[in-house]
């Protein structure tokens, strides 16, 4: 069984990503360009959550989603908000609410395509997570067969969970289906290979793998499957006493290629079991000049002077094992060193240390190795799912412990906020409580309602005069005297041009304020009208003035109460973060360490081999002298 | 004697080839199965690793839900809350470069988007470049766009709105698009109701 390896899945990234907005957007709604008004945000917030989502913000975009959904401000798009909001989650690694989210509008009867992808994309990250038997139920939940490459890859990874399960009939059945060309199909071809052999049939399966191994590889991936199937072969004919066989089939894997080494070492083994021992050596040799930590090189330690031996060389094999006993006993050293330096726990913090921590999610990939003496110890362990997925997870708290700081500033900076308005109502309050005792506005119904009653006696009564300006009713009032004077000298002096003069200018003034009555009563009810509305807005503000009183102490008591209750979550969650944290550190260093005491261990049991050979060499060779002697 | 010294040490080394041969063939793909024990117990130990941390991203996702909410509502009521949205249908016949708005008069927002950010509000996205507070009453936003317009020219639109700021909060957006009949680019500003 063969899993695709880390240099695809990194340009996989970006194309699953995609795919996996198109599964929850459902297919091209957001394309390059919306094309019609239906496919038009007609939320503002559900377009800022997609300004996030396709920058894959998918933390920012997650929690800007929740928000405005707490606030209703993106009704409009709710199915689809819900289903995007799966989406994002499984982007995240958030694979168990995903499941749920897609699960109840699968309930609610979404679009068999929609079904169908969020189905397969759930038992992807189940899978690669260690759920098995939840990416199986995921898988099984798929009706329809997925677009394009989408459908091979369903194939291969409903495969790869029976041959988990141990069931390589049905595992064969399900591969043999798979009929594209493309390199999933490839990897089929492989699977399939393994499978009929593991469920029995060698003959077929041997067949198919020849067919893998044989056939011309365009490009980097094909070419590393081209390998591996050969060196499958080549262990397989070597296992069923068939070196030439194997020979043939191992002698086609590149020389560069990561299985080289595995390679050579069977070319040897191949060349030995055909008595040509003098050939076995040269792969050896080379081997011996490679990197020490692969397990073929050190197992070529040993085969060289095995090799040695059978030629009758014996010096020179005393020698090789020799060399292969310092060899192992250094690397057994250094696999010390390491196991030390992880269990100081800096291994992790090395990994991330050049990777940003703005955000977070599933789609991260780990792009280099850390420049550590143990990281060549490692490669093989960093590349798996185990680790990688462990290893997401603690990059995420990582972010987590980031996010959760933030807020601890913030929800401070919040509270000192909250304070200052807090000081600066209770120093305001009383101001405007004495500003509006001052002005008496209790007293202004009753003014506004003398006014009425005044404006509507003259109404009533046509008093002209009583609308008179003021410059009209010093007039009247200069009048008024005048014809006081006028009766005191009525009978002592001719006053009847006075008389005339006074009936005249008083009748002028009568007619400059009758000809301007009407207008003026209009006005004055305009008047009233204005003053009538600024008394209901002056009243409006009073009872807003009294409401806030009881409201504004209210609203800072519920905001603190608020503030203390989110920086408590904030604190009892960093301390989970970093407890969680802690928890995967370990587990990664966990995983690191036994995958050291692995390697220690099979280099302890070389060493034990090499050492028993030159102790049986001398044994033979004291044996043999006595015998001489 | 020396070939009998021979003989043995050839039969203690056929062991060891067979010991070898089979130290090797663990590691593929048809004897997997010892080294599948440790992982299904390792798995074991990460599936409950990994629902403590989904569960504690969800809690945290929430808790950010939150106060979020809570730093809305203390810093911009809705009552005087005021948002300026920027957004762009198609956007072939302009290329954005930055946004500026006025609130009265006072540059409230200089925005300079990545091209990372761009496609991003090609493909839908809406960027919320301003959220402020205003009085109730009347006001003027003025919004100016520069960037590269057909056959790349330099380009810089302004926009204009008047509008009366209620009680609810207000959501105002800019959009850029496409003109096809005259192969211009648009520049509208639209009030949310």
């Amino acid at each position: 069984m063969h899993r695709r390896p880390l240099t695809h899945k990194t340009r996989l990234t970006a194309l699953v990503a995609v795919l996996c907005a198109c599964a929850v957007l459902g297919a091209g709604a957001y394309g390059s360009a919306r094309r019609n008004e239906s496919q038009q945000v007609k939320d503002p917030h559900y377009g800022e959550v997609l300004f996030n989502f396709y920058q894959q913000q998918y933390f920012s975009a997650i929690t800007n989603l929740l928000t405005a959904q707490q606030f209703q401000r993106i009704n409009h798009h709710r199915d689809e908000a819900e289903l995007l909001l799966g989406g994002m989650y499984l982007s995240y690694g958030q694979h168990i609410q995903a499941g749920e989210i897609f699960q109840r509008l699968i309930d609610a009867g979404a679009a068999p395509e929609i079904r169908d992808r969020a189905w397969f994309y759930l038992a992807k990250i189940r899978y690669q997570r260690g759920y098995l038997a939840e990416a199986g139920d995921a898988i099984s939940r798929i009706h329809d067969a997925l677009p394009g490459e989408l459908e091979e890859e369903r194939q291969l990874l409903q495969a790869q969970l029976l041959m988990d399960r141990q069931d390589y009939r049905q595992a064969a059945q399900v591969l043999a289906r798979m009929r594209g060309q493309s390199v999933w199909a490839q990897y089929g071809h492989y699977n399939l290979g393994v499978a009929l052999i593991k469920a029995g049939d060698s003959v077929a399966g041997t067949a198919l793998l020849e067919e893998v191994g044989g056939q011309p590889a365009a490009d980097e991936e094909l070419k590393s499957l081209k390998d591996k199937a050969n060196v499958a072969l080549g262990y397989a004919f070597l296992r069923d006493a068939a070196p030439a066989r194997a020979q043939a089939r191992l002698e086609q894997v590149r020389l560069d290629g990561l299985l080289s080494n595995k390679a050579l070492l069977g070319i040897g083994w191949a060349h030995s079991a055909q008595n040509q021992n003098e050939q076995s050596l040269i792969p050896w040799t080379e081997l011996q000049k490679r990197n020490v930590i692969d397990s073929a090189v050190q197992e070529a330690l040993l085969a060289l002077p095995y090799a040695l031996g059978r030629l009758g060389a014996y010096q020179q094999s005393l020698q090789q094992y020799e060399t292969a006993i310092t060899v192992y006993t250094n690397e057994m050293a250094r696999i010390d060193s390491s196991m030390t330096a992880i269990r100081s726990g800096k291994m992790v913090d090395a990994i991330l240390q050049h990777d940003s921590t703005n955000e977070m999610g599933w789609f991260w990939r780990m792009r280099a190795v850390p420049d550590a003496p143990e990281s060549r110890y490692l490669i093989h362990l960093m590349a798996g799912h185990d680790f990688q997925e462990a290893l997401k997870n603690y990059r995420d708290l990582r972010f987590l412990t980031h996010n959760l700081d933030y807020w601890t500033n913030n929800i401070g900076i919040y509270g000192d906020m909250l304070a200052t308005r807090r000081l600066a109502y209770a120093q305001r309050l009383p101001r405007v409580l004495q500003d509006e005792r001052s002005r008496n506005f209790a007293e202004l119904p009753a003014q506004r309602d003398r006014y009425a009653a005044e404006l509507a006696r003259i109404e009533n009564t046509d008093d002209v005069m009583g609308l008179a300006n003021d410059k009209e009713q010093q007039l009247l009032a200069r009048l008024s005297k005048a014809e006081s004077a006028l009766k005191r000298l009525s009978g002592h002096a001719d006053i009847s041009a006075s008389q005339d003069k006074h009936r005249l200018l008083h009748g002028l003034l009568f007619w400059d304020v009758s000809s301007e009555y009407r207008p003026r009563l209009w006005q004055a009810r305009k008047d009233l009208k204005t003053l009538d509305r600024n008394l209901a807005e002056t009243q409006s503000r009073r009872e807003a003035l009294m409401r806030a009183q009881v409201d504004v102490p209210k609203t800072f008591e519920n905001f603190a109460a608020r503030i203390v209750q989110l920086r408590g979550r904030i604190s009892q969650l960093q301390s989970r973060v970093q407890a969680m944290s802690s928890a995967h550190g370990h587990y990664l260093e966990e995983l690191a360490i036994t995958e050291l005491a692995t390697q220690k261990e099979r280099l302890a049991a070389y060493l034990t081999q090499a050492r028993f050979a030159i102790a049986q060499m001398y044994d033979e060779a004291s044996n043999a002298g006595r015998g001489a002697k | 004697m020396k070939d009998r010294i021979t003989l043995r040490a050839l039969k203690w080394l056929q062991r060891a080839f067979v010991l070898l041969s089979l130290g090797l063939l663990v590691s593929l793909p048809p004897v997997a199965h010892a080294a599948e024990t440790t992982g299904t117990a390792k798995t074991t130990q990460y599936k409950g690793l990994d629902q403590q941390a989904q569960s504690l991203k969800k809690e945290v996702m929430e808790l950010n839900r939150d106060l979020l909410a809570l730093e809305e509502e203390l810093l911009f009521p809705a009552s005087t809350q005021v948002a300026v949205f920027v957004s762009m249908d198609i956007g072939s016949l302009f290329e954005l470069d930055a946004v500026e708005v006025k609130l009265d008069d006072k540059v409230v927002a200089h925005y300079l988007y990545t091209q990372r950010e761009i496609e991003a509000l090609r493909r839908g996205g809406v960027h919320r470049l301003y959220l402020g507070n205003l009085r109730v009453g009347k006001h003027e936003l003025v919004a100016f766009f520069t960037g590269k317009g057909p056959h790349g020219r330099d380009y810089r639109r302004g926009a204009t709105l008047e509008f009366e700021k209620q009680t609810e909060p207000r959501y105002i957006e800019l959009q850029i698009r496409d003109v096809t009949r005259n192969l211009q680019p648009e520049f509208r500003v639209k009030e949310w109701q």
